[in-house]
C-alpha cells in the first residue's frame, strides 16, 4: 500500500510518497508556476517515478496546499496548517511551536502533547515576511535566493526597515543600495523584518515561547538568515527537518494512510 | 438613484410575498416573513413619503415606531449594498471624497451611498455613542449632508442607578426632539401600547432562542442570522411579534418532529459581532465538509428584562446599556462564555471586522476569556461589507483549519 500527498503552494507543488508503514520512499519539488493543473500532474509523475512505483499503486492521496480543491481523485483535502502540524510531528516529535513560511502566508501553530494542533496563527491581507517577500528582496539586492541566504554574515548592525508592505520595502531596498549602504545590513535589517513580524504571531499563540521546542517548516527554512534572526527574535533554537518544504505533502501523505485505514 | 433601491426593495417584497402565498407552510416560512418584513421597511425608508429617522444600532425603535417614524440604523444599508453585490461602487465613492479604506466598510458604504443620492433624506437623525464612534462620526456627516439635526444618545456603559437615570433622560428628550422636528405627538396610549408589543415580542424571542439550544441544532447557520440585531427595528410593532411567534412556532414544529439542521452535526459554533453581509459560501461549506453548524450569534440573545409600559424610560435605558456591544468588554465576556456554555459550543468565530475598533479593542480579551473554559475562537480578519478586500482562499483556510482543529479535540461539554 502506497499513500501519496500533494501539497499545492503559490511557489511550488511538492509530493510525498509513503509505504504503509509511513516511510517516505520518495518526494518530488516543482515550480508551480502560472498552470498549476500542469505542475500537478508532472509532480505527481516524478514522486512515481522517484519511487519506482506505477500510478495504480496509490492507495490514496490526500492533498494540500492554497490548490487542495483542484486535486482529482483524492481522498481529501486538507488544510496547510493540519498537514504541517501531521508531517512534523512524524519527523520531529518534540516540537511544540512550528513555524511555516510558505511562498505566500506564514503560519505559527501551536502544537499539543499529542502533536494535534491546539491553535494557529496566520498572516492575514499581506505577503510581507513570506516567501514571496524574500524572493521580492533577492530581485533587488540583484542575487538568487541562496546567496541571500547567507548575506548578513558579517553584517554589523543591520537596518531597520521603514516598510513590511513588500512593494514599498523593495523600492526601500534599492534606495539603500543607491545610498551605498553595505548589502550585508540590509539583508539583516530584512531578516529582522521578517523575524519581528513572526515573533507577533508567536506570541499571539504563544505568550510564553521559553521552552517550547521550536521547529520550522516550509521553503523559508532554507535561509540561514531568516532562521538565525527568528532564534535571536524567540531566544529559542529552531530546528529544521532536513527537507522543510516537504512537511505538508508528508502530513498530507500520512493523513491519506490514516483516512484510508478508517475507511477500510 | 431613489428609483433604484425602490425598485430593488419592491422586487423582493413581490418575489417572497409571492413564495408565501404559493407555499405557506413549506419550512423556511418564518426566515421569508422576517425578510419580508425587513425588505417593507427598505420600501418605506425609500418610499419618499414616509418620515424616516437615520439611527445608531442601540436607539430604542420602539419609541419612533410609536411616533410612526420609519427609522433604521445606517448599518442596516450599508449591510444591504454589501448584500446586493452594488457596494464596491457606494465604497469607491466615499473614498474619492477622501473616506480612509481602512475605515469601518458598513460606514463607508453609508457615505457613498449619501454621496451619490441614494440614501433617503431624513427628518432626524439619532445616533447612540455605543456600540462604536465611527457611527456616530458617520450619523454626524450625515447629518451636515443633509442640513438636518442629529440627536446624540450617550450611552453610559455601567447600569448604576445614575448612570440608568441619565439615559432615561436624554431618552425622554430625544423623543421631545424627534417629535418637534417631526411634527409629531408622542401619544401616550401608542408609547403603552408600543411597549407592550415591545414586551410581546421580548418573551417570544425568549422562547425561540431557548428553543434553538437544542443539540442537535434544529436552527441551521442561517435561519436566525443577524435576526438579534434587526428585529429591534420592528420592536413597538406587530410586525415584531408576527415574526417572533413565526419563528416561535417554527421551531416548536422542528423540536416536536425531532427536525434538525444537519444530518449528523460534528460541530457547534458561535458567531461574535455580525455576519459577513454579503454573498459567501462559509455556511454551506462548514456544514457539507465538517458538519458544523452555527448554533448562536453573540446578539441573539435576551438580556433586558420587560420594559415598563406606564414609566418605559429606565427600562429602555437597561435594556440599551446591557446590549452585549454597548456594555463594558468584561460584560461581553460574561455574556459569551455563558451562552458557550448554554449552547454547547465548541468553537468560537470572531470575523474581526476591518476598521471596527470595537471589535479590535476586545478581540485578545475575548479570546482569553473563552480559552480559560476550553472554548477556542478564531481570529477571522476580513471584512464583513467590502467584497473588494475578500480572499475566498484564505478565509477558506482559516476556517477549514480551525475546524479541523475542532474535529480533533473533545467537546469542551464532554
Amino acid at each position: 500500500m502506497y499513500y501519496l500527498g500533494l501539497d499545492i503552494g503559490s511557489l511550488s507543488c511538492d509530493a510525498v510518497i509513503i509505504d504503509g508503514e509511513g516511510t517516505i520512499l520518495a518526494w518530488a519539488v516543482v515550480p508551480t508556476g502560472a498552470r498549476n493543473r500542469r505542475s500537478l500532474a508532472r509532480v505527481r509523475a516524478q514522486a512515481l517515478e522517484n519511487a519506482g512505483l506505477p500510478a495504480d499503486s496509490v492507495e490514496a492521496t490526500v492533498s494540500t496546499g492554497y490548490g487542495r480543491d483542484r486535486v482529482d481523485g483524492r481522498l481529501a483535502a486538507v488544510t496547510e496548517i493540519t498537514c504541517h502540524a501531521r508531517g512534523i510531528r512524524a519527523l520531529l516529535p518534540q516540537t511544540r511551536l512550528l513555524i511555516d513560511i510558505g511562498g505566500q502566508d506564514s503560519k505559527v501553530i501551536r502544537l499539543g502533547p499529542d502533536g494535534r494542533v491546539a491553535e494557529f496563527a496566520m498572516n492575514d491581507k499581506c505577503a510581507a515576511g513570506t516567501g514571496r517577500f524574500l524572493e521580492a528582496m533577492s530581485r533587488a539586492l540583484e542575487v538568487d535566493l541562496e546567496t541571500l541566504s547567507d548575506l548578513d554574515m558579517g553584517a554589523r548592525s543591520g537596518l531597520t526597515l521603514s516598510s513590511m508592505c513588500t512593494v514599498f520595502a523593495e523600492s526601500e531596498v534599492i534606495s539603500l543600495l543607491a545610498e551605498g549602504v553595505e548589502i550585508s545590513e540590509i539583508a539583516l535589517g530584512l531578516n529582522r523584518a521578517v523575524a519581528q513580524r513572526l515573533r507577533a504571531m508567536v506570541r499571539r499563540v504563544a505568550p510564553d515561547v521559553a521552552g517550547l521546542p521550536v521547529s520550522m517548516s516550509g521553503g523559508v527554512a532554507y535561509n540561514g538568515g531568516v532562521v538565525r534572526a527568528l532564534e535571536a527574535a524567540l531566544g529559542s533554537a529552531i530546528s529544521i527537518p532536513e527537507k522543510p518544504d516537504i512537511v505538508g505533502a508528508l502530513g498530507a501523505a500520512l493523513i491519506a494512510r490514516e483516512r484510508s485505514r478508517q475507511v477500510r | 438613484m431613489m428609483n433604484t433601491m425602490r425598485e430593488y426593495f419592491a422586487g423582493i417584497v413581490n418575489s417572497l410575498e409571492h413564495k408565501l402565498e404559493v407555499d405557506p407552510v413549506q419550512t423556511r416560512t418564518a426566515r421569508r416573513k422576517y425578510a419580508l418584513e425587513t425588505a417593507r421597511l427598505g420600501q418605506r425608508l425609500y418610499s419618499g413619503t414616509e418620515r424616516v429617522a437615520w439611527c445608531g444600532v442601540a436607539a430604542p425603535f420602539d419609541l419612533l415606531n410609536a411616533l410612526d417614524i420609519s427609522s433604521c440604523f445606517v448599518e442596516f444599508v450599508g449591510a444591504n449594498l454589501a448584500g446586493s453585490g452594488m457596494v464596491s461602487t457606494f465604497l469607491d465613492r466615499a473614498e474619492s471624497q477622501g473616506w480612509a479604506p481602512d475605515s469601518c466598510a458598513y460606514h463607508r458604504a453609508v457615505m457613498g451611498a449619501a454621496l451619490r443620492g441614494m440614501m433617503p433624506e431624513p427628518d432626524v437623525l439619532v445616533a447612540t455613542s455605543a456600540p462604536c464612534s465611527a457611527g456616530v462620526a458617520t450619523l454626524e456627516n450625515l447629518a451636515r449632508h443633509f442640513g438636518k439635526d442629529l440627536f446624540v444618545l450617550h450611552v453610559p456603559q455601567t447600569d448604576s442607578p445614575e448612570a440608568v437615570a441619565l439615559l432615561a433622560q436624554q431618552i425622554k428628550e430625544m423623543i421631545r426632539f424627534v417629535a418637534q422636528r417631526t411634527g409629531t405627538t408622542v401619544e401616550p396610549a401608542r408609547l403603552r401600547e408600543a411597549m407592550l408589543l415591545s414586551n410581546q415580542a421580548r418573551e417570544l424571542l425568549v422562547q425561540v432562542y431557548h428553543l434553538a439550544n437544542r443539540v442537535p441544532s434544529p436552527v441551521s447557520s442561517n435561519d436566525l442570522r443577524d435576526l438579534g440585531i434587526v428585529l429591534p427595528l420592528f420592536f413597538g410593532t406587530q410586525a415584531a411579534v408576527d415574526i417572533a411567534r413565526g419563528y416561535r412556532d417554527e421551531l416548536l414544529r422542528r423540536v416536536d418532529t425531532g427536525e434538525r439542521a444537519l444530518p449528523r452535526e460534528r460541530i457547534r459554533l458561535m458567531w461574535i459581532q455580525n455576519r459577513i453581509q454579503f454573498r459567501t459560501s462559509i455556511e454551506r461549506t462548514i456544514a457539507h465538509e465538517f458538519g458544523a453548524v452555527i448554533v448562536i450569534d453573540e446578539l441573539n440573545d435576551v438580556t433586558w428584562e420587560p420594559v415598563d409600559p406606564d414609566d418605559p424610560w429606565e427600562g429602555l435605558a437597561r435594556r440599551m446599556s446591557g446590549m452585549p456591544l454597548c456594555a463594558p468588554a468584561e460584560q461581553r465576556i460574561r455574556h459569551l462564555r455563558n451562552l458557550a456554555r448554554s449552547h454547547r459550543v465548541d468553537g468560537v468565530i470572531h470575523p474581526c471586522h476591518w476598521g471596527c475598533r470595537q471589535s479590535l479593542g476586545a478581540r485578545g480579551l475575548i479570546q482569553q476569556g473563552l480559552g480559560e473554559i476550553g472554548v477556542p475562537m478564531l481570529d477571522l480578519a476580513v471584512d464583513c461589507i467590502d467584497t473588494r478586500a475578500f480572499s475566498a482562499g484564505q478565509v477558506r483556510t482559516r476556517m477549514g483549519a480551525f475546524l479541523e482543529m475542532l474535529a480533533q479535540r473533545p467537546s469542551p461539554w464532554s
